[in-house]
């Protein structure tokens, strides 16, 4: 009964892995210091319906996000989240499958946003990939200066 | 452009004086605002001892609109102008955080607030105090700079009485607030889970100087927080006079104060 169980779990995360692109995400908040702070802000993630789990390093003010599988994440309204809080994106690193999405050019769409990685040139684009958005709204002001980065919600900077 | 500037030059001298905590405090706002959705209810108790005792009670409720904008209601009921408990008015409260300079573990930040209450009570004293004391209009900014575990915060504000509800005249009409506050992280000294509890230690500095009048104080208040669950403030302080030269109920004052914060409440 118990294998039966086990079988059934692994069979349920190879199915739903099967289509998740965003696996997880290293999130830095910046600008707090509270575990009040830190736990508005946590809450405040966890409305969004793609999140699965959250896991806070209170001491980095580092959120450790898991996607869910089924859910096209929204990368805007987590920045909108963390802002909604009161507080700014200091880091957004995401892991993404490359294997499950169609990439051209160091380019590809998803869930109707474009995404562009900037020093993809010369690189292997497959397999699990941390990318950080390097777009405003998700890194400190000199990074987004350093990339020339758009404002533009559809349309995302990464780097490697 | 003109902001930037002179959140720069007040951020600057804030700096220069560091003394002691987080920004959470206790006789004086920060900058910041509450998260965005979430809902903040105080029940407070203050009072004094001399020559009789005599204490204020107050329920507030702390709405944060949106990353930019919050706002508090408050009511008052005390037994200072007369020897019962009674209710004495309300007033209201919005701040607006103009800017904000954020990098990890500190922040930078300037908000302007406004403030008006009406309360129906006699006026024997020279501060104007909208804290159910007097009617009236008061406007400021306030800059508060997080430096990890200390934060540190000035404000100035103009305040003017009305006529309290009852035809009661001010004895003033025009005040100056200033106050300068520190705050300190002292406990956990590293995290591990939102229940730990947070122990925070404050000294602000409080004034008003009444222009034209040879009226004015500045008080020191210490205070003390703890933080349960990352939800629940406690808050004690008791203010006393550095200089004192204004007739007025604040000297020598304790606060007790609780705090529950419901995040995200409106989704």
């Amino acid at each position: 009964m118990k294998t039966l169980k086990i079988f059934i779990f692994l069979c349920a995360v190879s199915i739903s892995a099967a289509k998740a692109q965003f696996i997880k995400a290293e999130l830095q908040v910046s600008g707090l210091t509270c575990s009040m702070c830190s736990k508005a802000t946590e809450k405040s993630l966890r409305t969004l319906p793609f999140i699965s789990d959250i896991k806070p390093d209170l001491n980095r003010n580092l959120f450790t996000i898991t996607f869910k599988a089924n859910t096209p994440v929204n990368l805007e309204q987590m920045s909108k989240k963390v802002q909604g809080a009161g507080f700014s994106i200091n880091q957004l690193k995401a892991t993404l499958d490359f294997d499950k999405l169609k990439v051209s050019n160091n380019s590809f769409n998803y869930a109707g946003d474009t995404f562009q990685v900037l020093n993809g040139a010369g690189k292997e684009l497959d397999g699990q990939v941390a990318v950080t958005v390097v777009n405003k709204g998700f890194a400190p002001a000199a990074v987004v200066k350093k990339y020339n980065a758009a404002a533009n919600g559809k349309s995302y900077q990464l780097v490697i | 452009m003109y902001t930037k500037r002179i959140g720069l030059t007040i951020g600057m001298l804030l700096c220069a004086c560091i003394s002691m905590a987080q920004e959470l405090y206790v006789n004086t706002e920060p900058a910041s605002n509450m998260a965005a959705k979430s809902l903040g209810i105080r029940l407070e108790n203050q009072g004094y001892f001399k020559p009789d005792f005599k204490n204020r009670s107050i329920l507030e409720m702390m709405y944060g609109v949106n990353r930019n904008l919050m706002v508090h209601g408050t009511a008052y009921m005390s037994n200072y102008y007369q020897s019962k408990q009674r209710f004495e008015g309300a007033s209201a409260y919005a701040k607006y955080r103009l800017y904000s300079a954020d990098s990890v573990q500190r922040h930078f930040r300037m908000a302007a607030f406004v403030k008006a209450a009406s309360v129906n009570n006699p006026i024997p004293n020279q501060e104007i105090a909208l804290e159910g004391d007097n009617s009236g209009l008061q406007g400021g900014l306030v800059a508060t700079q997080l430096l990890h575990k200390l934060a540190l915060s000035g404000s100035v504000s103009y305040l003017r009485a009305f006529q309290n509800r009852g035809s009661y005249e001010p004895l003033t009409r025009n005040s100056i607030g200033y106050t300068l506050s520190a705050g300190y992280l002292m406990f956990p000294k590293q995290y591990t889970n939102y229940e730990q509890t947070n122990i925070n230690l404050y000294a602000e500095l409080l004034g008003k100087t009444n222009p034209g009048k040879d009226q004015s104080y500045l008080d020191i208040a210490p205070a003390v927080q703890f933080i349960f669950n990352s939800v629940l403030r406690v808050d004690l302080s008791y203010r006393t006079p550095l200089t004192n030269r204004m007739v007025r109920n604040t000297q020598n004052m304790y606060l007790v104060r609780v705090e529950y914060n419901l995040f995200n409440l409106f989704n």
